[in-house]
């Protein structure tokens, strides 16, 4: 009798067929996922999570049964492939602890690998695991199961006609139980769903394909949702990167723009440019310093710097060119001193090799950055060593999404490109993302006739504002940039 | 026929071995009972009078089911004499069933 009621509860939560309320949803825990699934996944339903060897399946799936077990809904894993304790081995480098919520009776993991001595002799079914997996979801009350490699299951069987029959058969199983599902299955090349096993893809409400690619020798790791029945979802390729907090997804919705109003001007830290730009930078924008090597890019990156640290306003400092260190001992020349300001951590500055991450990996430290330290403005030096993440490709993803981020979060960005060839304008556009510069100051220095060296500076854009066009001459000095007034 | 005879007159029961199996079903399903009628016919050609069949439903002792790591219906697992040997299936080709159990009677089989 309790058994029944209890099946009637569960198939009344799955049910959204017969009202219109919400399709209800279980959080998966990795936000970005939660957020492309608006909401999570299909409670009571099948979920399929499809990719090739090592994209990252299994640790998707375990990510959300762990989040499951710790937020009060135990779960059970089903191994058709892997051993136990090497999946708990595996599940330590994400600093999961499956032992201790196993020992809580929160969560359990079934070895489901057949004897591969076994001797296989005419049609059979999954009844005994099942009949085992009913007495576990009894005793721990599970409300959650991620079976792993059912490809491996589905393997054994010799005709498509057996492996459907098993398939439906586990499908009502599933749903009989109100069980929030997560199935892993193997895909090759750029199948999303096995084509010889279609049922699959008919038993889940909730299709989600992750992949890996490697170009110019930096691998990318991909999700998109399929199909998910009865709910809308992201409908893009989202990256997502591993790390040792497992999943980490940096969802880009390139349709919504919610960009802050640029906020007051600030000064840029030199008076003269302040004067050019009729008051300084506008907060909250994105301004682009161009020029060739040596024109005094960075250092007119730092005099903002100095000046922005000393109103007392947080400065992130993305150093893809050199080392802090470096950055600091190069400032003394102009005479501007940045280790005091780092000693106060008015300014932060973070160094990484271009060519060490890919995208994600770059974009999740920035945005983690970005989210922690709070900063009112950020320098990318230089914009230009950003096609070392992989490609031009690569350059536009991450500075789109990081410059996106920055205006979101009304942060101005300061971005420094070396330019190289004569004409500067086109290189300036190169990256392609002017469209979310909102001023662009060029510098350029050419030896004079006497014999010394002749810097000028000119604004080529500056939205919303007026800004003079003409060329101005500067001088570094040691103690920072003089405009020299027409 | 030939062959038939040949096994029947030389078949390798050690004297005095009991044949031991147990054999896992699900309830009365239909490749449940067809494992069972295999079994029983071909214990009853090869070994008449010296085996024993346990039979397990895993619908009602999913624990024996667990503990023997009896994932599918019908399982059979030959218990003695040693080493075990594990059949899934509905054990209908009989051939193959009599090679696993270590049946077979003659040594070019």
């Amino acid at each position: 009798m309790a058994t029944a009621k209890r099946r009637v509860q569960a198939r009344d939560a799955r049910g959204p067929q017969n009202s219109k309320k919400k399709l209800p949803k279980v959080l998966t825990g990795i936000a970005g996922l939660d957020l492309v699934l608006e909401g999570g996944l299909p409670a009571g339903r099948v979920t399929l999570l499809s990719g090739g060897p090592g994209s990252g399946k299994t640790i998707m799936g375990l990510q959300c049964l762990l989040h499951g077990a710790n937020a009060g809904q135990p779960g059970i894993m089903v191994l058709f492939e892997e051993r136990p304790a090497a999946m708990r081995q595996n599940a330590w480098s994400w600093g999961w602890d499956l032992t201790r919520l196993e020992n809580k009776n929160k969560l359990y993991l079934m070895d489901a690998r057949l004897d591969p001595k076994a001797v296989i002799s005419g049609e059979f079914s999954i009844n005994a695991l099942l009949a085992i997996l009913d007495q576990r979801i009894k005793s721990m009350r599970a409300k959650l199961i991620f079976i792993d490699a059912v490809d491996v299951l589905l393997h054994l069987y010799d005709s498509p006609k057996s492996e459907r029959r098993e398939l439906h058969a586990l499908h009502e199983w599933l749903l009989d139980r109100g069980l929030t599902a997560i199935m892993t299955v193997k895909t090759v090349q750029q199948e999303t769903v096995p084509s010889q096993y279609a049922f699959l893809d008919f038993m889940a409400d909730c299709v989600i394909h992750v992949d890996e690619r490697v170009t110019a020798q930096i691998t990318t790791r991909r999700l998109r949702v399929i199909k998910y029945r009865g709910s809308g979802y992201g409908r893009n390729e989202y990256p997502f990167i591993i790390n040792e907090n497992g999943i980490n997804i940096v969802p880009v919705f390139r349709d919504v723009l919610q960009h802050r109003t640029p906020g007051p001007k600030i000064s840029s830290g030199q008076a003269g440019l302040d004067d050019v730009l009729a008051g300084g930078y506008k907060c909250g924008t994105s301004i682009l310093i161009a020029g060739n090597a040596g024109a005094g890019k960075t250092t007119l990156a730092c005099v903002f710097t100095r000046a922005a640290c000393l109103r007392g306003e947080r400065v992130l400092y993305l150093n893809f060119e050199e080392s802090p260190e470096a950055l600091v001992s190069n400032m003394l020349s102009p005479g501007i001193a940045l280790q005091p300001l780092i000693k106060t951590r008015r300014l932060l500055v973070r160094s990484y090799l271009p060519e060490a991450m890919g995208v994600e990996e770059h974009l999740f430290f920035a945005l983690k950055e970005l989210d922690e330290s709070q900063p009112r403005h950020i320098v990318v030096d230089a914009i230009s060593a950003c096609k070392r993440m992989g490609s031009e490709q690569a350059a536009f993803e991450y500075l789109m999404r990081l410059l996106n981020a920055c205006k979101e979060r009304g942060i101005t960005c300061l971005c420094i490109q070396q330019t190289s060839g004569l004409d500067v304008e086109e290189d300036v556009s190169g990256i392609g993302i002017s469209s979310i510069i909102d001023t662009i100051i060029l510098l350029r220095h050419r030896l004079t006739g006497g014999g010394s060296l002749s810097r000028q500076l000119t604004v080529m854009k500056s939205r919303g504002s007026p800004h003079s066009d003409q060329f101005h001459e500067f001088r570094i000095t040691n103690r920072g940039i003089d405009l020299v007034k027409a | 026929m030939k062959a038939r005879k040949r096994g029947r007159r030389g078949y390798a029961k050690p004297a005095g071995q009991t044949y031991v199996f147990r054999l896992f079903v699900a309830g009365d399903e239909s490749n449940s009972s067809q494992a069972r009628g295999n079994l029983a016919r071909i214990c009853k050609e090869r070994i008449k009078g010296s085996y024993k069949i346990e039979t397990v439903d895993v619908l009602k002792d999913p624990s024996t089911a667990y503990e023997n790591k009896v994932l599918v219906t019908p399982t059979l697992i030959l218990i003695k004499p040693l080493p075990k040997v594990s059949v899934l299936g509905n054990l209908n080709d009989t051939r193959q069933v009599i090679a696993a159990l270590r049946l077979s009677a003659s040594s070019d089989d």
